[in-house]
């Protein structure tokens, strides 16, 4: 790969038309750097080591003694995961035949029940519940609704089998009318029976890929996705069937979109420099964000993440550092810890004098959301998100990873992404 | 539109300052020529909004009158359409046939009959199918033959109140004059330009020639003036065809103006009707007839707004100028006006908010050329322009709102429902605020339902109470409703339901926009929150009404929409027990003891589908039962939206009453 890229970029240019190309040193010295500092960081967590990894790894909710108590999740057992539900079930037509009629008590997941805990730096749901009762208007459709998916989830456990969220949807159309109100009730579910969504053997459809120095095993099939192709690899909606994986990567690059993936993925450019590449398209799935807490975990690989500079880039890059308020109460399974904000960070704009016509003034709503993450915990604690997003609000501007191509469509895998490792250019 | 009789000559006179000319080209433009030439910006723009504004100036004036002796206003307005040939007998010209037919306009050439024909032929063919087909035929479509150019209509607009009249003598100066009148004080008045009747007299007098017609009475005359009259437009001066007193016969009082003019009913007919509408809305204790009498009987419209109230608001008091709301224009002809001699006792006396200390103290900051005791006629312009900017500059306790005269919460509120008949209402008065020195109330009502109303928001803009018709995009009031309220947090569908927000705003001055003084900007930030307040105050009272309402509604929906969903979870629970009785027998899975106490019922079938059915049921049925009597005893007797009703004043010259006496009640026959 890297001898066919060579003669490409001397003839192309000299160093003219792509701007800072004359600030980037050699791929050979930028690696080196690059080892350098991960070395460096390595012992960092090794000389520090009793003490850090002992607090990242098993420091759970149950270490903290948090004034209210909050509620998390396990993976169960299929088996466990059905005597959960029989049980549940058997309570229920006990009630009925009592003449009682029945109710739920389903964990609240509402904004005022999460909880952002800084030292695991992530959020999780308190322990309010709301009783949902048949006998009224507002909840008994939710709670004939969640009555069918344990019913059905009861199916799924004795036969074995996986459906997907669609699948489940389908069921039962004309009760559950459209797959948001199925989907949250799953959710619900989870939540109330205290186990994972993957637990219950429902998965979504595959969203994320993944391409670049990664091998692992897919239900028994070894994958290598630098030999996925240009697309790369679909990352398994379910996580089980994940293993063995093993790295030659220097770091991961995390990708909020899809045109900016298709880009690194075409150049190769986890053969310039060796790292893997993932994408959700957009806010991430379960599965995504699973396979890239598991990568980071096993391959203790540093994860950078290049998103847009806009409020959702950040809004984004914090689902996968800390969780989605949504499934707050699974967030120790789903989320990745230290996530670097590569680019393209506002105070970017300037640096690499990206063009005014490729810069969006924002919305009143993007000014708002962005004011509004100001106030969250997850940028508060770090000072220098704090900086770039007050620079972004006071600005009132917003790029897309794409403004980079107003340099042409390879400057951002031939300069921008060099220099930015070049300079360790993250935060 | 160069105003017809108003002289082209002038014009051109003007333009052509040659010194060879034979008297001095430079001529004095008098008002009334002034106005002829703008009629514009009067509301004069073109023949149809001429009778429009023709309308509504004499029914203002006619209410001013009568509110102004504290009588109930009972308005007439008759519009009478005139003919042709009817009108040229009324000027004394005869009828001519056309006798060279392809002269004019509206002459039809041969192949465009043709075109026609064919056209009548297609349409009356579908019209035919169509009624062979059974199909519900809709209105043919009336061949609309198109007014010629130059073929006006005419129509005879009276309108007669029951007000204070005016004196015998001063009649041929207040309508022939304009700008004569004397009112230059500070006071929320009706009018806009203060022309009133003058300029549809001068309207007349450019498109028909006739003179206009005046009857009145003065309550303590035993006689009727009668005068007619035109203006002459060059010299501002009324030109007096008849002047004379008739008997009084039947003790009336007030005034009735009759004048002739062109306009157009077909294309305005719709905005004098909402006039007349929105007018009764927000006078309901006025009377209004209104009279459409047209060539065509069947054409004819009667609309009378009934009487709904006794109680009128209070007659706007003239109130002094506030100091940051002067110029100097104005500061220089209070000056020359003013009856004080020291500048301190004129500081004092004729602007609101400035007492004797503060005038003393401005006095002081004015600088060393001002002291208290200096003859205020001695201030020169340089001086004046000194104390403008200090007016600009000082602080000064804002003006109250005593001087205005609002609509008042109880008449919006019956105008609302005796015009729009809603289901529901709320109203809300602000209190008064103050821009540019000038106090301001913004009165709301907002309406659910009603007959006649449309979906969506309905917007009725009133200024100093008088409703506002044209221009509605700019106005703040219609800014403010579609914009700036959330009509959904207070339960309110803007597009299904039939939403009427009625929003008055009674000032001594009114900031009007747009040349014809149709709107109210939407720049001014103490407006617009005035007014955004007040629309959500009434949607707050709304709120809880629509609320209770559709718990009402809960409740008795509620046993349908919970049993309907018996069948689906009870089904799911027995699913879930047969697998796990399956699995029981099989010897698959151990269950806990209480658990097999009940799958072997589930296999034995004493519990069933139908039993879990039946008893989900029983219960929806109790928590339906307990819920409905915790709804009863909550909000106690049913309460019907009770109504306001108005009843009509005896006469108290009857007397002869039979009063029948029982312990508890008096019954009385009237007679």
């Amino acid at each position: 790969m890297a001898d066919k890229k060579k003669p490409k970029r001397t003839k192309e240019d000299k160093d003219e038309d792509l701007p800072f190309k004359s600030i980037l040193e050699s791929d050979e010295a930028i690696l080196k750097l690059l080892k350098s500092y991960i070395s460096s960081s390595l012992t960092a967590a090794g000389s520090s080591g009793a003490s850090s990894s002992s607090s990242s790894k098993p420091l759970t909710l149950a270490d903290l003694s948090l004034s209210s108590s909050c509620r998390e999740v396990a993976d169960l057992s299929l088996s466990s995961v059905q005597t959960e539900i029989e049980t549940v079930i058997v309570q229920i037509a006990r009630s009925i035949l009592a003449g009682d009629g029945f109710s739920f008590s389903v964990p609240s997941r509402a904004a005022s029940n999460q909880l952002y805990v800084p030292e695991l730096d992530r959020i999780v749901l308190k322990d309010k519940s709301t009783l949902r009762p048949f006998a009224s208007v507002s909840s008994v459709r939710k709670t004939t609704i969640t009555t069918r998916i344990l019913a059905l989830i009861h199916q799924l456990c004795l036969r074995n089998i996986h459906v997907t969220k669609r699948d489940l949807f389908y069921t039962d159309v004309k009760l559950f009318q459209d797959q948001t109100q199925s989907d949250a009730v799953l959710d619900d579910v989870s939540c109330m029976l205290g186990c994972t969504r993957s637990s219950l053997n429902v998965i979504a459809a595959e969203k994320g890929v993944v391409v670049g120095r990664l091998i692992f095993s897919d239900n028994g099939d070894m994958i290598d996705c630098t030999k996925m192709g240009m697309g790369g690899k679909a990352i398994p909606p379910n996580i089980d069937r994940v293993g063995d994986m093993q790295s030659d990567a220097m770091f991961i690059l995390l990708v909020e979109k899809d045109a900016a993936y298709i880009r690194l993925a075409e150049d190769r450019f986890y053969n310039r420099f060796p790292c893997i590449i993932v994408t959700a398209k957009g806010q991430p799935d379960v599965a995504t964000r699973l396979f890239l807490r598991k990568m980071k975990m096993e391959l203790k690989l540093p994860v950078l993440a290049l998103v847009d500079s806009d409020p959702y880039g950040l809004k984004i890059l914090s689902v996968y550092g800390c969780g989605s308020k949504n499934m707050s109460y699974d967030s120790a399974n789903l989320t990745t810890p230290d996530i670097k904000w590569l680019g393209i960070r506002p105070s970017d704009l300037d640096k690499y004098k990206i063009p005014e016509q490729c810069r969006l003034p924002m919305t009143e709503q993007d000014i708002k959301t962005g004011k509004d993450m100001l106030e969250e915990d997850f940028v508060k604690k770090n000072p220098g998100w704090v900086e770039e997003l007050n620079l972004m609000v006071k600005t009132k501007q917003k790029a897309e990873i794409q403004a980079l191509s107003s340099f042409g469509f390879q400057y951002l895998s031939e300069v921008y992404l060099p220099l930015k490792l070049q300079q360790q250019d993250w935060l | 539109m160069a105003g017809g009789d108003s002289p082209a000559e002038t014009k051109k006179g003007s333009s052509k300052t040659s010194k060879n000319s034979k008297e001095s080209t430079l001529k004095q433009k008098s008002p009334a020529e002034f106005f002829a030439e703008n009629k514009n910006i009067a509301g004069f723009d073109n023949p149809g909004k001429s009778l429009y504004t023709t309308v509504r100036e004499l029914v203002e004036n006619a209410l001013d009158s009568s509110e102004s002796i504290s009588e109930l206003p009972e308005v007439e307005v008759t519009i009478e359409e005139i003919g042709k040939s009817k009108f040229n007998s009324m000027i004394g010209l005869i009828d001519r046939e056309r006798v060279d037919t392809k002269l004019y306009d509206d002459y039809e050439t041969d192949k465009a009959r043709e075109k026609r024909l064919v056209k009548e032929a297609r349409a009356s063919e579908i019209q035919a199918k169509n009624l062979a087909s059974g199909k519900k035929n809709k209105e043919p479509g009336v061949s609309r033959v198109l007014k010629a150019r130059g073929e006006a209509s005419y129509y005879k607009v009276t309108c007669r109140d029951n007000g204070k009249g005016m004196p015998h003598d001063d009649i041929p100066n207040m309508f022939g004059r304009v700008l004569s009148g004397t009112k230059y004080g500070l006071k929320q008045t009706r009018g806009k330009f203060g022309l009133g009747a003058k300029m549809a007299l001068i309207w007349s007098k450019m498109s028909t020639g006739l003179p206009i017609e005046i009857s009145s009475s003065m309550k303590s005359q035993n006689y009727v003036t009668f005068c007619r009259l035109d203006i002459d437009i060059h010299r501002n001066i009324p030109h007096i065809h008849l002047h004379e007193k008739k008997a009084n016969k039947e003790k009336w009082h007030g005034a009735e103006i009759q004048v002739v003019i062109e306009g157009n009913w077909t294309t305005y007919r719709s905005k004098i009707l909402h006039y007349m509408r929105q007018m009764a809305v927000i006078t309901p204790y006025a009377q209004f007839l209104f009279r459409f009498i047209s060539e065509t009987p069947e054409k004819n419209v009667t609309v009378k707004f009934t009487r709904r109230t006794d109680v009128m608001p209070p007659i706007p008091i003239e109130t002094k100028h506030h100091p940051s709301s002067v110029d100097l224009l104005l500061i220089k002809r209070l000056v020359t006006d003013t009856s004080k001699k020291t500048l301190l006792q004129f500081l004092q006396n004729e602007f609101v908010n400035i007492n004797k200390n503060l005038a003393a103290r401005l006095i002081g900051e004015m600088g060393p050329d001002f002291s208290p005791g200096m003859a205020v006629k001695s201030v020169t312009s340089q001086q004046m322009v000194r104390i403008h900017q200090l007016f600009r500059q000082a602080k000064f306790d804002d003006p109250s709102g005593d001087c205005l005269s609002p609509a008042g919460e109880y008449n919006l509120r019956l105008g609302i429902i005796k015009e729009l008949h809603p289901d529901m209402v709320a109203t809300h008065s602000g209190s008064a605020q103050v821009f540019e020195g000038h106090p301001f109330i913004v009165e709301a009502g907002v309406s659910v339902g009603g007959r006649d109303v449309k979906q969506g928001i309905n917007i009725f803009r009133f200024a100093n109470r008088i409703p506002l018709l044209f221009e509605q995009g700019g106005d703040v009031v219609t800014r403010t409703a579609l914009k700036r309220i959330n009509w959904n947090s207070y339960k309110i569908n803007q597009t299904q339901d039939k939403i009427g927000v009625f929003v008055s705003i009674v000032s001594t001055k009114i900031p009007f926009k747009g040349t014809g003084k149709e709107y109210i900007g939407d720049d001014i930030s103490e407006i617009a929150t005035a007014v955004k307040s007040a629309i959500q105050q009434c949607c707050i009272q709304l709120k809880s009404k629509i609320v209770k309402r559709l718990q009402a509604r809960e409740q008795q929906e509620r046993k349908r929409s919970l049993s309907r969903y018996i069948p689906d979870a009870t089904g799911a629970v027995y699913e879930v027990l047969k697998q796990m009785t399956e699995e029981h027998t099989k010897k698959r899975k151990r269950y806990k003891e209480e658990e097999t106490a009940m799958l072997e019922k589930v296999s034995k079938l004493i519990i069933t589908k139908e039993t879990l059915k039946e008893k989900l049921a029983e219960h929806v049925e109790q928590v339906d039962y307990e819920m409905a009597l915790e709804y009863a005893t909550q909000s106690g007797v049913s309460e019907e939206p009770r109504e306001n009703i108005y009843l009509q004043q005896l006469n108290p010259n009857h007397s002869n009453f039979i009063d029948l006496h029982s312990p508890t009640f008096v019954f009385r026959l009237i007679l």
